[in-house]
């Protein structure tokens, strides 16, 4: 998968979760950015995010992670090959 | 020496203390630190209690020690539970077994049975227990996950635990980000200490003045509320939320800015939080390391739990994606916000006031959420107005002081009887007629805690756009001496202090 191709669906994932067509995400998208993105909401869309690209963030990622392009790199690393 | 910052011992103590700190060679400094901590506990007359926060670092470092030499999953996991189990084992059976057994008995004379039908048990419970615990466990938990590096050093972590500012009412230390400060050589900086000195002087003027005389009106309407119903009640109420408040965050003031002039940092633990729009903005602001130690470590976790996931898809097959995803998050949210309740203390008041409550205030929220969105299309309020702004802070607000009621009152059936007063006694002219200064603060004081809460909101909302303390700084020689001065004598003339009023306790370092 390329970057881009990470990006699209991460994309597709984040505007059903927060249920707002008009999202875009890119690699500085941060929890700021986006209104509903609280920590209520942030575990649903790792939930999510895990389902669409068949993988599992470790409890420390889910912490950390400081914005999309961090979770980008994560999804990448897991998914290659 | 009282165990409280405001006491004069406690000031010549840290007096000592910061004179040593920088004459002695730099790399003994956080050494020096931890037998301050040590003599801080011992001082404050815990004793043999030192041994509680010793073994809480002993057993964080045996975890640490175990998971660091493997990289086996299980043997890492079982070195966790080895920690979660001591520390929050220690922490339950100190704080929380009488509460187990106070409900027992609640039922069983409600039942018609007998009196008391356990006994219930006398324990000393060693000085900031809920909150080394706290700082410690989390710190395990991160080296489990990974995020955080394992201290090596015995004395060292035991410093993370005891770190004298922190061990009263809090921060809870996060040691990925301030852990290693604790141990890192720091010259003497001259803008650092008075900056510290001077955030500790705003505490003192927060405790001092405006909590302890907030105090006043409260114990009066608290310890015999059924004299004072009514308007009384709301007085009062309203009263406890600023001296709660005052002296928590002044607490804070303290701790962070005796820390600020060692070179080390705490994290923030308020925000301004009586201008929240809303229960979860409020809980973002209102003792932020708790939240933040909740979410990471019990909301989370909970939620990625198995069980949950699978009862998560249940759900949603059965009520739809949306409300199916709401109804799991409301289950896992009313065991973290019971968890939040109970921290602050085993009793039924706590878990209601500090704790189901507000859980219930959020999920009210949710459910009616929609509600309120066409009512105001429908009315044509602006969403984003001013006015709308103000009504939802002063909203908040009141929200929040119907849990203050039962926090503060000597048991949550007490609450309840308080609020009912609150609203069925019509009693309005106590406002007017001169009654409320007979309730321990006459014209002048009234008139001085006032003056003292204006201050104070002024301040707040100059910190809600910035630094202030930068901002003062800034300014030309003779208005920075000024008005430090003036705040500082304005304490000293108008604090309440001294032996007859050696009462300045801290009302969070019981928890």
């Amino acid at each position: 998968m390329t970057r881009e191709e990470v990006f699209a669906t991460l994309n597709e994932v984040f505007q059903d979760v927060f249920d707002d067509e008009s999202i875009k995400v890119n690699e500085e998208t941060t929890a700021d950015d986006i209104e509903d993105w609280d920590s209520l909401e942030h575990i649903n869309l790792i939930a999510a995010v895990e389902q669409e690209f068949g993988m599992k963030f470790t409890m420390g990622q889910v912490v950390t992670m400081k914005n999309v392009g961090e979770m980008a790199d994560i999804i990448m690393s897991q998914t290659e090959g | 020496m009282p165990a409280n910052f405001t006491s004069f011992y406690f000031l010549c103590f840290y007096a000592i203390i910061l004179l040593i700190y920088y004459i002695i060679p730099r790399k003994m400094q956080w050494i020096f630190l931890l037998f301050a901590s040590a003599a801080f506990y011992l001082l404050t007359g815990n004793g043999i209690l030192i041994l509680y926060p010793v073994a809480a670092s002993l057993v964080a470092y045996i975890s640490l020690r175990l998971m660091t030499g493997t990289e086996d999953v299980k043997k890492r996991r079982a070195a966790l539970l080895f920690a979660v189990i001591s520390l929050i084992g220690a922490l339950v059976a100190l704080k929380y077994i009488n509460f187990g057994i106070n409900t027992v008995n609640g039922v069983a004379s409600f039942l018609g049975k007998a009196e008391n039908m356990i006994t219930p048990l006398q324990f000393l419970v060693p000085l900031g227990i809920s909150f080394y615990t706290f700082s410690i466990l989390g710190y395990v938990i991160d080296v489990y996950n990974q995020i955080a590096e394992p201290q090596k050093n015995f004395l060292k972590l035991t410093l993370y635990g005891m770190y004298f500012p922190a061990i009263l009412s809090g921060p809870i230390l996060r040691y990925r980000e301030d852990g290693e400060q604790f141990f890192a050589p720091h010259p003497f900086d001259y803008r650092q200490v008075t900056f510290g000195m001077q955030r500790m002087v705003w505490g003192f003027f927060k405790v001092l003045v405006i909590s302890e005389r907030m105090n006043l009106i409260v114990n009066t309407v608290y310890d015999n509320y059924v004299q004072y119903p009514g308007a009384y009640i709301w007085i009062a109420t309203i009263c406890f939320a600023f001296q709660l408040y005052t002296n928590f965050s002044g607490s804070m003031d303290i701790a962070l800015g005796i820390s600020q002039t060692f070179g080390i940092y705490l994290p923030e633990n308020f925000e301004t939080p009586f201008f929240s729009k809303n229960i979860s903005e409020y809980w973002r602001r209102w003792h932020i390391t708790l939240g933040v130690w909740m979410k990471e470590y019990i909301f989370y976790p909970l939620l990625r739990t198995s069980a949950f996931t699978n009862l998560g898809k249940k759900m949603r097959k059965k009520f739809g994606k949306k409300r199916g995803k709401q109804l799991t998050t409301f289950l896992a949210m009313f065991i973290l916000w019971f968890t939040v309740g109970i921290w602050h203390g085993g009793d039924w008041k706590f878990v209601i006031g500090s704790g189901l409550l507000h859980w219930f205030y959020i999920v009210s929220g949710e459910l009616l959420a929609p509600i309120f969105q066409k009512a105001m299309e429908k009315l044509r309020i602006n969403p984003k107005g001013r006015w709308l702004d103000i009504f939802r802070m002063l909203r908040t607000f009141f929200l929040v002081n119907i849990g203050f009621v039962f926090f503060r009152a000597a048991s949550a059936a007490d609450g309840w009887k308080m609020l009912k007063s609150a609203v069925s006694v019509w009693n309005p002219r106590i406002l007017v007629d001169g009654s409320l200064f007979m309730l321990g603060l006459d014209v002048i004081e009234a008139v001085i805690a006032l003056v003292s809460l204006l201050v104070l909101w002024t301040i707040s909302c100059l910190q809600q756009k910035g630094q202030v303390r930068e901002k003062i700084e800034k300014q030309k020689l003779p208005v920075r001496f000024l008005l430090w001065y003036a705040l500082l004598f304005y304490i000293i003339l108008l604090g309440y202090y001294g032996p007859e009023y050696s009462a300045a306790e801290f009302i969070y370092q019981g928890f």
